[in-house]
């Protein structure tokens, strides 16, 4: 009964949640608003575009109801500039994350997608809830389930996606440069600072090395557990001794 | 719905997420995190999961009205009623399944101190102590009678060690930042820390994380 699964997200649940993903499609046959659990469904009126989440859009498109819309950053236009940046611009760190989306309140101002600060109630929303893979995505900038979407929507909708071809041909390129630096990123675990930043990395990507990763994190931390222990009592010491004046301090104090 | 929502929706300065669509992102993250991180987590407030089952409930029973008409179009609407259904059902189901697979792993723990019982649903609990007092039984029958009166416990202090194994609180996780912020961790070396942005994938330790995520300025992933 209990779950068999390791800790962390295995690359089917990570498959699981790209689906809740919202994509928008071209109906091409009128459909009524169905109430889920989750909400209810627009109604559907081709020619006119609806966002739909991915499980949704990938049903219709099975039953030839609808037409997927690529997002843009996966035309392959896009893609090289991804490529190019990953490889020429920023050889070290992935590629940014997709900046925060904004909407119109109606009065003219902008307000952040992700934030709701007039309520506190709401959650602050974060990927697969963001619209990161629809029509108004911005391109250039690979969203967190990039890659799951991409495998996702070439499989079972290349005939929407103009230059399908192409765009494979890229995605393994990203694809390989991007594995390339999370195997580079394990020669900053190993000096054990405490923090690492992975700023862009993707879902898939994540629970691709999460146990490798995760695994060399824990292994340092257990071998270095009495350098670290003698260390923090050093600094104990220190601080009661030198009345925080110590340089290595850099901890707050009351 | 109450008459808050009703007039949020159609107030142009609310971008509008309707209750049932903020559950589900609710039980998403709560599902993500249980499923990431070392120790068990606290059980959803207000009600999030009771709503949850209420409405699938209510769901089934549509479904089943449903299954009655046999006119095409509605079969189509019933099929995407369906899947989404079983998408919900497993989402519930491996999020139970995971909170009780860090029970069984450590159940004396989570029920040594109020404060770690507090994490536990009801049925949790119910389930945690009968389950290790079968277990216990289980053992005094079979071998823990014919050992010595004081050491037949399952729960020892003695010599400052506790016999009760606890979940590594150490543990690397990954999170997201939700907001800009400070985050400190610790480390072997040297203790770290820097300015996060928003959208920031860090490593640390989940004991270090675990105020960002309980403060909701980070979220486990």
């Amino acid at each position: 009964m209990a779950l068999p699964l390791p800790t962390g997200l295995v690359p089917t649940e990570v498959a699981f949640l790209c689906e809740m993903e919202m994509v928008t499609i071209v109906p091409r046959q009128r459909l009524e608003s169905i109430t889920l659990l989750s909400g209810k469904t627009p109604a559907l009126r081709p020619p006119h575009r609806a966002e739909l989440p991915l499980w949704l859009a990938l049903l219709l498109k099975k039953q030839r109801r609808a037409n997927i819309v690529p997002p843009p950053w996966l035309l392959p236009a896009s893609l090289q500039d991804l490529v190019n940046q990953e490889t020429n611009i920023d050889p070290e760190a992935f590629s940014p994350p997709p900046p925060p989306p904004m909407r119109s309140d109606g009065y003219g101002a902008a307000h952040s997608y992700t934030q709701h600060s007039t309520n506190p109630a709401d959650v602050v929303l974060a990927p697969p809830f963001l619209p990161s893979c629809t029509q108004g995505a911005p391109s250039g900038y690979l969203p967190y389930h990039w890659l799951e979407m991409a495998e996702t929507l070439l499989a079972h909708a290349a005939d929407d996606i103009p230059g399908a071809a192409d765009a494979r041909a890229l995605l393994r390129d990203l694809q390989e440069v991007r594995a390339a630096k999370m195997r580079g990123s394990t020669r900053h675990l190993e000096g054990g600072g405490g923090v690492l930043n992975l700023r862009g990395v993707g879902a898939m990507e994540l629970a691709e090395s999460r146990g490798f990763v995760l695994g060399i994190v824990d292994g340092v931390r257990k071998l270095g557990a009495s350098v670290e222990a003698s260390r923090r009592e050093e600094e104990e010491e220190e601080r009661e001794g030198g009345g925080g004046g110590g340089d290595s301090d850099d901890e707050m104090e009351f | 719905m109450d008459i808050d929502d009703i007039l949020r929706e159609v107030d142009p300065t609310f971008d509008f997420v309707p209750g049932e669509t903020r559950d589900l992102q609710a039980l998403t993250r709560a599902w993500v995190a249980e499923r990431s991180a070392p120790e068990l987590l606290d059980w959803p407030p207000d009600g999030l999961f009771e709503r949850i089952n209420d409405r699938i409930k209510q769901q089934i029973e549509r479904v089943e009205e449903m299954t009655g008409d046999m006119d095409p179009k509605t079969n189509f609407a019933l099929i995407v009623i369906q899947t989404e259904l079983e998408r919900f059902k497993y989402l519930v189901r491996s999020y139970l399944r995971a909170r009780i697979a860090k029970i069984d792993k450590h159940t004396l723990h989570y029920l040594s101190s109020p404060a770690l019982r507090a994490r536990l649903s009801e049925t949790e609990q119910a389930y945690a102590t009968r389950h290790q007092a079968l277990l216990h039984n289980h053992y005094l029958s079979s071998f823990l009678s014919s050992f010595p009166q004081s050491l037949q416990n399952l729960n020892d202090q003695a010599g400052n060690i506790s016999m009760i194994d606890t979940p590594d609180l150490e543990t690397a996780v990954f999170i997201r930042l939700l907001t800009d912020t400070l985050v400190e961790g610790r480390g072997t070396d040297s203790d770290g820390g820097m300015d996060g942005k928003i959208g920031d994938i860090v490593i640390l330790r989940w004991s270090d994380a675990k105020p960002l995520v309980d403060s909701g300025r980070a979220e486990v992933i």
